[in-house]
C-alpha cells in the first residue's frame, strides 16, 4: 500500500498533499509507504509500480465546489486528476504501464482524496484558512480507506 | 463580427495555456500569442531566506525541470559565497545533468512532440499521444521509453539524494561521493541510453522523415523563422547544458556576440506588452522592433535548434555525425559564414535537435563516468556567507535557464532574479503560432488537423509553465478571439480554467 501525497510545498494550497502525508506519516502504519510528490503522469506511475493498492492525495480545483471540501473518489471519470501534463494524466499513465508488463494497482484500489483549493499559484507555504481547516478531514477520509483496505490501525504509542 | 473557434485541450503542455488569436473583419488571422499564467510572488517568497535553500526552493517551481533549477541555483551559490565549484563536484553535477537531459528529451519526444509526427498531424486526438506512438512503434519502444525514464530517475535519486527533487547542491560542491558501484551503474546505464538515443533517431529518420507529407511539414514554410539564435557553448563552440559562454548568432550564422553568463543584463532586456503580463525577452543591442524575423529584430530563440545553430560542432562522436547529416538535410552544412553552418530556421526540425542532444547528452555521460576520478571524495568544502551577487547559468531543455541572487554579508536574501528557458522563447512562440494560424485558418473555418497544426506550432518549444496543479476536467485552455486594432474581444473559449 502506497499514500502519495502530490503538490508543491512552495504553492499554498497545492501543498495540501505533502502537508496530510506528513501528518499520517507518523502515525505508523505498518507496509504503508508514504511519499511525498511533486509530479504527475509517468513520474507518479513510478511511485505506483509494485503496489496492489494506493491512495493519491492532492489539491483539487474545481470552481463549482467550496475551497476546503474533500472529495473522496476513485480515478474512473477523474480523467485529468493527477494529470502531469508534459506527459500525460493518470488513468492514461497507468494504461501505458499496464501495456509494457508493470506490476501495478487495478484502478478500483486507487483511491483519490482530494480538497478543494483557493490558490494554487501564489508562492506560499501556508495554506488558506479553509484549506488549513480541511486537513483533519481530509486526514480522517485517508484512515478510513486504509481502514477499510485492512492496512492496519496506526501503532500503539509506546 | 462574431467568430467562434473550438480548439481541444491542449493536453501535452506543462502547465495551462492561453492562446490569443486577433482577426482582420474579414475573419482573416493578423496575428496570434500564446500566454501562460503567471505564478505571483515568487521573488518576495524568496527574499529573506538562506541563499543556500535556493537549489531546494527553486527545484520546486516545476515537476518537471527540477535538475536545471537545483543546478543553476548551485552554480550561483559558488559565485555568491566565492567557492568555485571542486572538480570532482563539478562532474557529479554534470553527471546528473546529462542523466537529466536524457530523461527528458526522451518524454517530450516520445510523449509530447513525438506523436504530431509518430502517430500524425490528422489523425484523431485520441491517437495523438503516447499510446498512439507505442501502436506504431511496437511495445518494445514503448517498454525502452519507460525503461529509459526508469534507469536515469533512479541513477539521478542516488547521486542526488532523492528522487525527482535532488538536494545535493552545496555552495562550491555536492553532498557526497560517488561510490564504486554507483560508478559501475552509471557506466552501463549511459551505454543503454547510447543505444536509446540511436535507436530514436533511427525512428525519426525511418517515420518522420521517410514519410513525404512530414517531411514536407519539417522542411515547408510554414513553420521557418528567421531569428537570432542562442546557446552555452564550450571552448571549442560545442554545445554544452552544464557551463560555458553564451554565444548567440545572427539569421545569418554570423557570431553576434559571446558573453559569460554574469553579464547577460548587457545583453538581454525584457519588453511588456499591455495586452500580457508575461515578459519578452529580447537581445537589447539591437531593440525591441515587434514580433519580427529579420537581422534588424532583437528576437532571439534558445531551443535544441538553437544551440545546434550556435554550434560550430558536436562534443561527441556519434552526435558529430547526426549535427552533419542535419545541416546536411537542410542544405545548410559548411555554408555559412566562415565555412560555418547556416542556421536552420525551420523550427520542426527542433524536434530532430531534441534527439541529436539526446545522443550527446548519454555520449557525455559515459564519458563522465569513464572519468579515473569520478570517485574522487572531495566533494565538498568550507565556505562562509558574505555579501554579494551570484548568477548561475546552464541550458535547461527549453533554453538557457538563469538564476540571480544578491545576498547581504548573512547569507540573507535581498532580491532573486530568474529567466527561465520557456520564458527566452516568448516571442517565437508566439510569431509561429501566429505563422501557422495565417498560413491555416481562413474566414473562421478551422478543423481539428489545422488547429493541431497550430499546437505544433509552440509545442515544438517544449514551453514549461511550470505547474503542479491538477485539475479534473481538462487541461486548461483558453481561446481568446479579438478584434485587431481595439482588442475588442469577439470571442472566448475556455475549458478547465
Amino acid at each position: 500500500m502506497v499514500v502519495i501525497g502530490l503538490g508543491s510545498p512552495f504553492l499554498t494550497d497545492d501543498s495540501v498533499g505533502p502537508r496530510i502525508v506528513r501528518e499520517l506519516a507518523g502515525e505508523g502504519y505498518p507496509g504503508v509507504r508514504f511519499v511525498e510528490a511533486h509530479a504527475g503522469g509517468l513520474l507518479l506511475l513510478e511511485e505506483l509500480s509494485g503496489t496492489r493498492n494506493a491512495i493519491i492525495i492532492d489539491a483539487l480545483l474545481d470552481e463549482s465546489l467550496p475551497p476546503g471540501q474533500v472529495v473522496v473518489s476513485g480515478i474512473q471519470g477523474a480523467s485529468h486528476n493527477a494529470a502531469c501534463s508534459h506527459d500525460c494524466g493518470l488513468p492514461e499513465a497507468l494504461d501505458i504501464g499496464r501495456a509494457m508488463g508493470m506490476p501495478l494497482p487495478d484502478n478500483s484500489d486507487i483511491s483519490l482524496v482530494a480538497v478543494v483549493a483557493r490558490d494554487v499559484t501564489t508562492f506560499s507555504e501556508d495554506l488558506t484558512p479553509e484549506v488549513e481547516a480541511a486537513v483533519p478531514r481530509a486526514c480522517t477520509a485517508v484512515r478510513s480507506i486504509l481502514a477499510r483496505k485492512n492496512a492496519g490501525s496506526p501503532a500503539e504509542a509506546p | 463580427m462574431n467568430q467562434r473557434i473550438t480548439i481541444d485541450p491542449i493536453t501535452r503542455l506543462e502547465g495551462h495555456g492561453r492562446i490569443e488569436i486577433f482577426l482582420d473583419d474579414a475573419g482573416e488571422v493578423v496575428s496570434a500569442y500564446f500566454q501562460v499564467p503567471e505564478l505571483r510572488g515568487f521573488e518576495s517568497f524568496c527574499v529573506g531566506r538562506q541563499a543556500e535553500e535556493m537549489p531546494n526552493i527553486t527545484n520546486r517551481i516545476c515537476g518537471v525541470c527540477p535538475e536545471a533549477h537545483h543546478i543553476a541555483a548551485a552554480k550561483a551559490l559558488d559565485e555568491l559565497f566565492g567557492a568555485p565549484c571542486l572538480p570532482a563536484a563539478a562532474r557529479i553535477r554534470e553527471l546528473i545533468y546529462s542523466a537529466f537531459f536524457v530523461t527528458d528529451h526522451t518524454t517530450h519526444f516520445y510523449c509530447l512532440g513525438g506523436p504530431d509526427f509518430i502517430v500524425g498531424p490528422d489523425a484523431p486526438k485520441e491517437e495523438r499521444n503516447i499510446l498512439g506512438v507505442i501502436r506504431k512503434v511496437g511495445l518494445d519502444a514503448g517498454k525502452a521509453v519507460i525503461a529509459c525514464r526508469a534507469r536515469n530517475h533512479e541513477l539521478i535519486k542516488k547521486l542526488g539524494g532523492r528522487g525527482v527533487h535532488l538536494c545535493g547542491a552545496l555552495p562550491g560542491g555536492w553532498s557526497m561521493a560517488v561510490t564504486p558501484e554507483i560508478a559501475r551503474e552509471a557506466r552501463e546505464i549511459a551505454r543503454q541510453n547510447i543505444e536509446f538515443a540511436q535507436f530514436s533517431l533511427e525512428t525519426f529518420h525511418r517515420i518522420v522523415l521517410g514519410n513525404e507529407a512530414y517531411r514536407d511539414l519539417v522542411l515547408g514554410d510554414l513553420y521557418a523563422h528567421q531569428t537570432y539564435s542562442m546557446g552555452t557553448v564550450d571552448a571549442h563552440n560545442a554545445p554544452n547544458f552544464y557551463d560555458g559562454t553564451i554565444r548567440v548568432v545572427d539569421p545569418a550564422g554570423n557570431e553576434f556576440v559571446r558573453y559569460r553568463p554574469q553579464e547577460y543584463l548587457d545583453h538581454v532586456a525584457e519588453h511588456v506588452e499591455p495586452w500580457s503580463y508575461v515578459k519578452f525577452p529580447y537581445l537589447k543591442n539591437i531593440g525591441w522592433k515587434g514580433f519580427v524575423d529579420g537581422p534588424e529584430s532583437g528576437v532571439y530563440q534558445a531551443t535544441p535548434l538553437a544551440r545546434l545553430n550556435v554550434a560550430d560542432r558536436m562534443a561527441t562522436p556519434r552526435a558529430q555525425a547526426e549535427f552533419e547529416r542535419f545541416f546536411d538535410a537542410f542544405g545548410c552544412r559548411g555554408n555559412g559564414p566562415g565555412g560555418r553552418n547556416r542556421p536552420v530556421h525551420h523550427r520542426l526540425a527542433t524536434h530532430w535537435a531534441r534527439l541529436i542532444e539526446l545522443l550527446s547528452a548519454a555520449e557525455r555521460m559515459q564519458e563522465l563516468a569513464d572519468h579515473p576520478e569520478l570517485c574522487d571524495p572531495e566533494v565538498r568544502q568550507a565556505v562562509s556567507c558574505r555579501a554579494g551577487v551570484g548568477i548561475g547559468s546552464v541550458e535547461a531543455p527549453r533554453g538557457t535557464l538563469t538564476h540571480h541572487f544578491t545576498c547581504d554579508e548573512r547569507g540573507i536574501l535581498t532580491s532573486v532574479n530568474l529567466l527561465v528557458g520557456t520564458t527566452n522563447n516568448n516571442a517565437p512562440i508566439g510569431m509561429s503560432i501566429a505563422k501557422a494560424a495565417k498560413g491555416l485558418i481562413h474566414k473562421g473555418v478551422v478543423s481539428d488537423g489545422i488547429l493541431n497544426r497550430v499546437e505544433m506550432a509552440f509545442r515544438l518549444y517544449d514551453p514549461c509553465c511550470s505547474c503542479a496543479t491538477h485539475a479534473i476536467g481538462t487541461a486548461p485552455l483558453e481561446v481568446t478571439v479579438r478584434r485587431s486594432g481595439d482588442g475588442t474581444i469577439l470571442d472566448r473559449i475556455s475549458r478547465g480554467l
